[in-house]
């Protein structure tokens, strides 16, 4: 873990070789553009999320996940606040969501983000393909802007001084 | 009647397989088998390529010990180019391949096998794993994922990904190690060794405590292999093959890569898509043997390092000769990662380690050419036959996987043969013939290939369970 804790921490899951999965890696590109010059801002992209992130989500003082979601309508992008998880039955080693990342955060370093937010957006299709479908490819737009709102809503709710770079 | 229990998928191993356990009438283990049930295929569709493509291309077998098989299949490149790569390039190899052993060990000890260790083996599932972990022993779960960290950092700065770096080519590898990158390295170690203090000294207080699963947990003599220097010390990237005998007797020493296709052969069983490799002097299964940190431990007289060597001085007073239950890979593991962060500290403290000339370049010099190194889990053999133009006509891989396949096999069958008794068993038993395996750290999707014609055998089962028809190949 680092010394100084970072303001927001960008975390992404997905695989980009199965189509509209590749949705969170594809915002995580757009994010470290956008915010390149910004060190208030963190950015990890993963093709899946392992127990070794804990440490850097504990190292936050909040935490946007990025990810597609296979119950949500397909190309419908949204916002939601993450807990962490209570039930633990059923957990394997090669899945961990964002309330079990959360919750294993608190459990090893006793440390949590203040705020964590999820968005994702409802796939299409998963098939082995590169690129969004064109459902998700038209959600992209929509899900840029909740990525900006919910990035300044976590900055201001930490009280991150601006940087020069933020858009 | 007769029954089969089935533990499918196995968990907590890298990769999906499965076990099947054979009752005879009265409920007793009349046989066992650990299944690899998926298929692979690079050696077939690696036919045609460049072979200098071949690293990169056969590190995408794994997700987990790629480095190993870059480095493996670099050696096959260079003996195919008839070159010997730069002092610095060398250790800088081998420096990623002992980064990658520590993340890959840790995975394997905390994430996969402290829940049993900590937690028992006769704990609710609910709450056998890393969550539970983290709940009862904090410390350990933060060490377990420190040193996952420390691997893997070392691996992006070198290679500049975590997973599937590149760098390495035939040759050497494709930039110098930066003064910044080497003073990063650095100020990662103490917390390292920091963390496999902590689990080695609570693995040696717990050790004791499962004494009855050392018993029969594929605790049997066996042949063991893995590559030694001359000195007689541990190494992960160089050295030649040793093979002991269950006594400890050298049987085989000095085996260079372009020689181990005369003392190892390959079989093939109907059940699994793994190989059962075997030396070949004993036949199979008479020549099967143990690769991997056990057996690492077992060939060497020093590891090299002032740590570890006190570590492997303790570590062989637990028994008079070579240690036989595999139980002991755990404890052998965790020694050969206080190897691995020693021997990284050691490389950069190199003269040369800094030194520009990392690459060494030929074209085809030989038609055929072998590479082998440790991967975390053993010895690891890429071999590769080329055109004139050096395209891969035939490629083979001997996978640390397939050299444990009997062991694993036999323990799957000790464990279970001495727990199952009269068709009672209980999900603690299951846990434990599960563990066998994890004793190993299979890695399953490198393991699978196939060789020759792999023998099929397809059951037709009606949805009584009755069995209808049958084809073989």
């Amino acid at each position: 873990m680092g010394a100084e804790p970072i303001p927001c921490l960008i975390l992404a899951c997905g695989n980009t070789l199965r189509e509209d999965d590749g949705i969170g890696p594809r915002l995580a590109e757009w994010a470290a553009e956008h915010w390149r010059s910004d060190v208030r801002i963190r950015i990890l992209s993963r093709q899946q999320w392992t127990p070794d992130l804990a440490s850097d989500i504990a190292a936050a003082q909040s935490v946007l996940f990025l990810d597609c979601s296979i119950e949500s309508n397909p190309g419908c992008a949204a916002v939601h606040p993450v807990h962490p998880a209570t039930a633990r039955s059923g957990l394997n080693t090669h899945h961990f969501g964002a309330p079990e990342l959360l919750s294993l955060s608190r459990d090893l370093y006793g440390a949590m983000p203040r705020t964590a937010l999820l968005l994702t957006v409802g796939a299409a299709s998963l098939e082995f393909h590169e690129g969004l479908s064109a459902t998700v490819q038209a959600a992209l737009p929509r899900a840029i802007d909740l990525l900006k709102s919910a990035v300044c809503d976590l900055l201001s709710n930490t009280g991150a001084t601006s940087q020069s770079h933020s858009a | 009647m007769t029954q089969t229990i089935t533990i499918d998928p196995v968990t907590r191993l890298e990769g999906h397989g499965k076990v099947t356990i054979q009752l005879d009438e009265q409920g007793n283990v009349t046989d066992a088998h650990f299944h690899v049930t998926q298929v692979r295929g690079f050696e077939r569709f690696c036919e045609g390529r460049p072979f200098y493509e071949m690293p990169s291309l056969m590190a995408r077998i794994c997700g987990i010990c790629p480095v190993s098989h870059l480095v493996a299949s670099a050696k096959a490149c260079e003996a195919i180019m008839s070159i010997r790569i730069p002092h610095t390039a060398a250790q800088l190899r081998r420096m990623l391949n002992l980064a990658q052993m520590v993340q890959s060990h840790a995975l394997s000890f905390f994430h996969l096998s402290s829940p049993d260790l900590l937690l028992g083996l006769d704990s609710d599932p609910a709450h056998r794993h890393i969550f539970g972990v983290a709940a009862a022993r904090p410390e350990l779960g933060r060490a377990g994922i420190g040193l996952r960290r420390f691997g893997q950092h070392i691996i992006e700065l070198l290679g500049n990904k975590r997973i599937h770096p590149g760098w390495v080519i035939p040759g050497g590898v494709t930039e110098p190690l930066a003064p910044a990158k080497r003073d990063e390295i650095l100020a990662l170690l103490p917390e390292a060794y920091s963390n496999i203090q902590i689990a080695l000294n609570w693995y040696k207080q717990i050790a004791d405590t499962f004494q009855s699963e050392i018993e029969v947990f594929a605790n049997f003599p066996s042949l063991f292999m893995g590559l030694i220097n001359e000195d007689e010390s541990v190494e992960f990237t160089d050295g030649a093959l040793r093979v002991i005998d269950a006594k400890g007797a050298i049987i085989e020493d000095g085996v260079t890569a372009t020689r181990f296709t005369e003392i190892i052969g390959e079989a093939v069983e109907p059940y699994s898509y793994t190989k059962f490799a075997y030396y070949k002097p004993l036949g199979y299964p008479q020549g099967s043997y143990r690769v991997g940190p056990l057996a690492r431990l077992n060939i060497a007289q020093s590891m090299g390092t002032p740590l570890a060597d006190i570590e492997l001085k303790q570590f062989k007073q637990l028994a008079l000769g070579p240690l036989q239950s595999s139980f002991h890979y755990h404890h052998a593991r965790l020694i050969d990662i206080l190897y691995g962060i020693e021997k990284i500290e050691q490389i950069l403290s190199d003269p040369l380690i800094l030194d520009k000339h990392v690459r060494a370049t030929a074209g085809v010099n030989r038609l055929e050419g072998a590479g082998q190194a440790e991967a975390p889990r053993g010895t690891l053999m890429h071999n590769y036959k080329v055109d004139e133009n050096g395209l891969i006509t035939w490629a083979n891989l001997v996978i640390a996987t397939g050299q444990n396949n009997n062991a694993m096999n036999r323990g799957v069958l000790q464990a279970a043969q001495h727990y199952i008794q009269n068709g009672k068993f209980t999900e603690g038993i299951l846990n434990r013939v599960e563990a066998v395996v994890r004793t190993f750290d299979p890695c399953l999707s490198c393991s699978s290939h196939a060789f020759g014609q792999m023998p099929l055998h397809i059951e037709l089962l009606a949805s009584t369970g009755d069995l209808l028809d049958t084809v073989s190949r």
